[in-house]
């Protein structure tokens, strides 16, 4: 970037989609054939997508993009094609390539928002080793009518459970015809081929591979039949554990508050207990911050029509039951005891940290950021960066929640207008 | 004096502000990472005090 304010000079770098957005009507016609499966970045894992895709179904541009480093079609070697051949628009462009654009402007509006803290970083909780542990926007995806369980909170263990099912079908139905080909070729039923050969009457090589295929076959219908019924007895995960202030208020971590984690995970046990009464809902907590305009009211709306147990503490360590459920063991600052809960699911309210690549940005553009790594304001002048013609709203500049990132965005607007229209004077933030 | 104005992120806040200076009458240019824009908010499911729908 080059310039200043009233004159700035901005190279940007507009990515290939691989899709030509004039033609594209976003039909999906693309996405429903095409060969490769990915991991939805969208539902943070907890589904598939494909190489084609659109991030949400909502989302606006309606375009497609093909994510080149998965697509089969842009690997040494491999050729694809599918969503060029269903196109009905034409719009699949493998040749396209990213575009430098020159975009000049009076006045730059940073809002860059923020990234989640990663919960593996804090090994006592152990997030990505204990399945049922995960973070409030893995849950916020669970909740979801949209998303992947279609607003149905089950534990994590029993989703995957349910997705094991149908490659072991399968894999079973492929031991089966295996076990069919050596049925053909003696002209004997593997059961009775299985009696006689255990009894010593037969051998020899032939017999032995045959045997072994009894063996797995037999093995893997029995895993089969056991995880059916397994997946038959699935309900709802009814005990759901909420952990404030993971990766937050941390000498370790973020020494800061992310201000709006407590109010999430009230939200979040009152969905949960609207979607399944038999939800028993816990949140621990050093403290509740509930500070806003009716946020206490809701506070007790927590307690009182969702039934959340609000357990002061600060958990020290979640382990994992045979079973697969999570256990948290914290004390009882009240009874002063050291308890153990087991529960189906745990829900970390993780820190909001800096978006992700902030630092570069901020090197381009050549502003300042505080010790948080957060753009640098002065307190008096919120929305000023250390360059003159910069301007900061919304998470890029401090954790905040919806109505305040959209009223200071409101105002970054006003005051880039202010500033551009000569009427406003530029005080400089330090 | 450059009166066009580029906003960098298209969450909540570079939406808000996209659009107040486009209706002001300035040419805005709103840049975003991803494929679309929304941000961190299209992943939520509802939003607090009142429950309403993030989307």
């Amino acid at each position: 970037m080059e310039g200043e304010l009233g004159d700035f000079r901005v190279a940007v770098r507009k990515k290939a989609r691989y899709v030509d957005e004039a033609k594209c009507t976003g039909c999906g016609a693309c996405a429903e054939k095409c060969p490769t499966a990915t991991s939805d970045a969208y539902n943070l894992g907890l589904a598939n997508s494909k190489a084609i895709y659109r991030y949400f179904a909502q989302g606006i541009p309606s375009t497609y993009t093909i994510d080149a480093a998965q697509c089969r079609n842009f690997q040494p070697g491999k050729k694809c094609g599918v969503c060029a051949k269903v196109c009905q628009a034409g719009a699949i462009d493998y040749t396209q390539t990213d575009q430098v654009l020159e975009v000049s402007a009076g006045a730059i509006i940073l809002a860059t928002g923020y990234e989640l803290f990663d919960a593996g970083r804090v090994p006592e909780y152990g997030y990505g080793r204990i399945q049922n542990v995960i973070t409030a926007l893995e849950f916020e995806r669970l909740l979801s009518a949209s998303g992947p369980t279609h607003g149905h909170v089950y534990r994590i263990s029993d989703i995957r459970l349910k997705e094991e099912i149908p490659e072991l079908e399968k894999s079973v139905q492929k031991a089966q015809r295996g076990l069919e080909r050596f049925e053909k070729q003696f002209g004997q039923a593997s059961g009775e081929f299985f009696s006689q050969y255990s009894q010593g009457k037969l051998t020899g090589e032939d017999f032995d591979k045959w045997a072994e295929q009894v063996k797995l076959t037999k093995k893997m219908e029995e895993e089969l039949g056991e995880k059916k019924s397994r997946a038959e007895t699935i309900e709802a995960a009814h005990k759901i554990a909420f952990i404030q202030c993971v990766g937050s208020r941390d000498m370790r971590f973020n020494r800061y508050c992310s201000g709006f984690c407590c109010m999430h995970a009230i939200k979040e046990a009152i969905i949960a207990r609207e979607h399944d009464h038999e939800a028993q809902v816990s949140i621990f907590g050093m403290d509740i911050r509930a500070v806003g305009k009716g946020f206490e009211e809701y506070r007790n709306r927590g307690a009182k029509e969702a039934g959340l147990n609000y357990i002061r503490s600060r958990v020290a360590e979640i382990t994992e039951d045979k079973d697969l459920s999570p256990v948290i063991w914290y004390e009882d600052t009240k009874a002063r005891e050291v308890k153990a809960m087991p529960v189906d699911l745990v829900v970390l309210a993780t820190a909001c940290e800096p978006g992700a690549g902030v630092e570069m940005l901020a090197q381009i553009v050549g502003v300042s950021l505080n010790d948080f790594g957060f753009i640098e304001t002065n307190p008096l002048q919120p929305l000023d960066t250390t360059r003159k013609g910069i301007f900061v709203c919304g998470c890029a500049q401090s954790p905040m929640d919806i109505p305040e990132s959209v009223a200071q965005a409101s105002s970054a607007a006003a005051r880039a207008a202010q500033v551009l229209s000569g009427s406003g004077s530029m005080r400089l933030a330090s | 004096m450059n009166r066009d104005v580029l906003v960098i992120g298209g969450g909540i806040a570079g939406i808000q502000a996209s659009l107040d200076l486009a209706e002001m009458g300035f040419k805005v240019s709103l840049v975003e990472r991803l494929p679309s824009i929304g941000g961190k908010m299209s992943q939520l499911d509802k939003t607090f005090p009142t429950n309403d729908c993030a989307l």
